[in-house]
């Protein structure tokens, strides 16, 4: 086979791959653990347009998982309405809000934006915590929403079983890989990384930095959203601590810089490296050693920002190229 | 009417200690340009230190000073010199590299669950605590003891860090690097054993904060968590990298977490928080007080 077929070949094994995954996965507790993995690689896939491609580093990611989760979750509980309808109306909400928020902040300087994010997210939790009520729509303050077991199906986008919850994950992940691969080498990518790199050489050559990162602040935010709606569905149960926590934020952040932020593939292969680390600790540690996946990331973070500050996707590209080249026909090197 | 006036006298105070301890955080973020994550980790860790001091030596608690602050000096000093300075060594054209900060969030979640590993997750409070609960009555205001002392403490090292800065040597050229690291190396100053020098004064002031916390405050591995958040905002009211900045910033939050209660929910006070720091971060990202490179 030439390069070229190899090439295109080996994304789409991958996915018949993560399509068979299931017929192989009995156990329902593995299944979950593979669903919340897809789930951060969803999550941290949508952050990277903005923390990866547009070059700042926002850390409150998490406030508009929390719109989505209860937009989708208070227009089904209380109106009926589905969930997947439910699902894009918080996309849109968020989005309206992350352009809010991105226009006077992204003004700032790294540092400041961080933390201008934390502020927001941290502020929104407090905030939600206080509110039982907003107008018609109950909030209940920290006790958050329940989603009763009821009447399944898929327009109710509620399961008895894992493996629907995988499918859409799945189908939600490859779209936003596609997406990201699109804006990569779309004339919106050159713009955020120039943006991203060098500012004000960005802005001498007549880029609008300013709107380019608000558009991937835009697409970000409706994405991560929609995440919200999932992570309801699948949990049953949303209150403001588990959906706009702090930790969330960081954690989509750390896998982001640890696959390597700004590449395509880069958060996937965070969130395949990070998450079992985190769950299979949590299983055979959890009782006896508390932390210890957090220790792990901690270190792990910092060995790869030290040694391969573009993360862990840049000599995985590296080996995927040469096996590439070895399997190919037709050789680069002689 | 008296009440609020009670409330805003202990607000102060411990809003001043609030600054103590985002006192460090200002000051290495003024060198280095990175805010340290890991500060609410090295306040906690300054507290786990100061309590064991106290507790195993049977030491007046604000003698532990003089073991606490070495300690805390050299542990900053190093964990500059190991763990951070090989980054900015990596990335030395970034004004403000981002994996800095990203390496010190890594530092936190280290240090933070070594503890809990360590020392598990209960509360400690100090035994045969001669302050405890301790009031100083003036006049119809009752004051708490230590919180003077903290008060005291806050003023004291702050006033302490300024003339250490503007007077010495070393604090020139701590002021120099922080203007301009190219130019102060072309001076003959060694910039990384600056950052070295910076990290561990700002972790030492956070060691003389944990000293002023413990006789009142509980110890427990996420303590650092609730003051971490705290900092930032402090840090950026005053005006990041200002010394004066934090202690004012540091005030103002205390009096807004104890005078808003008064008027609605305590938790909506968190809120208030937040939002004058958003309000300030959007209309005078400066900060309050700092006035760029101000020192």
């Amino acid at each position: 086979m030439t390069r070229k077929t190899l090439e295109r070949c080996a994304p789409l094994a991958l996915l018949a791959l993560a399509l068979a995954l299931p017929l192989a996965v009995q156990s329902a507790t593995y299944m979950h653990i593979l669903i919340v993995l897809l789930f951060y690689a969803y999550l941290t896939t949508s952050w990277n347009l903005v923390g990866g491609f547009a070059g700042v580093l926002p850390l409150g990611h998490s406030a508009f998982l929390g719109i989505g989760a209860y937009t989708s979750t208070i227009l089904s509980l209380q109106y009926g309405i589905s969930p997947w309808l439910g699902m894009i109306v918080g996309g849109v909400l968020a989005m309206i809000v992350g352009v809010l928020i991105g226009l006077p902040t992204f003004k700032m300087r790294g540092a400041y934006f961080a933390l201008a994010t934390i502020a927001f997210a941290e502020g929104f939790r407090v905030m939600v915590e206080n509110i039982d009520k907003i107008g018609p729509f109950a909030l209940n303050g920290p006790r958050g929403l329940q989603i009763p077991p009821l009447g399944f199906g898929l327009g109710k986008m509620l399961f008895a079983d894992k493996e629907p919850y995988y499918y859409i994950i799945l189908v939600m992940l490859v779209v936003v890989l596609m997406l990201t691969a699109f804006i990569s080498r779309s004339k919106l990518g050159y713009y955020l990384n120039a943006g991203g790199e060098e500012p004000e050489a960005a802005m001498a050559l007549g880029i609008n930095v300013a709107r380019a990162k608000l558009i991937a602040m835009a697409m970000s935010s409706f994405l991560t959203a929609l995440a919200g709606t999932f992570y309801a569905q699948l949990n049953l149960y949303i209150h403001p601590k588990s959906v706009i926590s702090l930790d969330l934020s960081f954690e989509i952040a750390f896998i982001a810089l640890i696959g390597g932020r700004g590449s395509i593939a880069g958060p996937v292969l965070g969130a395949m490296l990070l998450r079992p680390v985190s769950d299979f600790s949590r299983i055979y540690f959890g009782d006896t050693l508390p932390g210890l996946h957090l220790i792990i990331f901690g270190v792990i973070l910092i060995l790869v920002m030290t040694f391969q500050p573009r993360g862990l996707q840049e000599p995985l590209t590296r080996l995927y190229h040469w096996v590439i080249d070895r399997l190919s026909s037709d050789r680069r090197t002689a | 009417m008296l009440y609020i006036l009670e409330d805003a006298i202990n607000g102060i105070l411990m809003g001043s200690i609030y600054g103590l301890a985002a006192l460090g955080l200002t000051l290495i973020f003024g060198v280095l340009k990175v805010i340290n994550f890991a500060h609410g980790s090295l306040l906690m860790v300054s507290m786990y230190v100061a309590y064991w001091t106290i507790t195993l030596s049977g030491l007046h608690p604000y003698v532990a000073l003089v073991i606490v602050v070495p300690i805390m000096f050299v542990f900053g000093y190093f964990l500059q010199d190991i763990v951070i300075k090989p980054i900015f060594k990596a990335e030395k054209n970034v004004r403000e590299p981002i994996t800095v900060i990203i390496v010190t969030t890594g530092v936190w979640y280290i240090l933070d669950n070594l503890t809990l590993l360590i020392f598990g997750p209960q509360y400690r409070t100090l035994q045969d605590n001669p302050l405890r609960g301790k009031m100083l009555e003036i006049g119809e205001f009752m004051l708490s003891v230590p919180k003077l002392w903290g008060f005291g403490a806050a003023v004291l090292t702050t006033l302490a860090v300024y003339l250490f800065l503007q007077k010495t040597d070393t604090g020139r050229a701590i002021r120099a690097t922080s203007l301009d690291r190219e130019a102060a190396s072309l001076m003959g100053i060694n910039a990384y054993k600056i950052y070295n020098l910076a990290f561990g004064i700002g972790t030492a002031t956070a060691g003389v904060a944990a000293v002023t916390l413990v006789p009142f405050n509980n110890v427990f591995p996420t303590v650092g968590v609730l003051f971490d958040i705290k900092c930032f905002i402090i840090v950026v009211l005053g005006g990041l990298g200002s010394i004066g900045g934090a202690l004012l910033g540091g005030i103002i939050i205390g009096l807004i977490e104890s005078i808003a209660p008064q008027f609605m929910a305590a938790t909506w006070a968190e809120a208030i928080v937040y939002g004058l720091f958003l309000l300030v971060l959007f209309v005078k990202p400066a900060g309050l007080f700092g006035v760029k490179n101000d020192w």
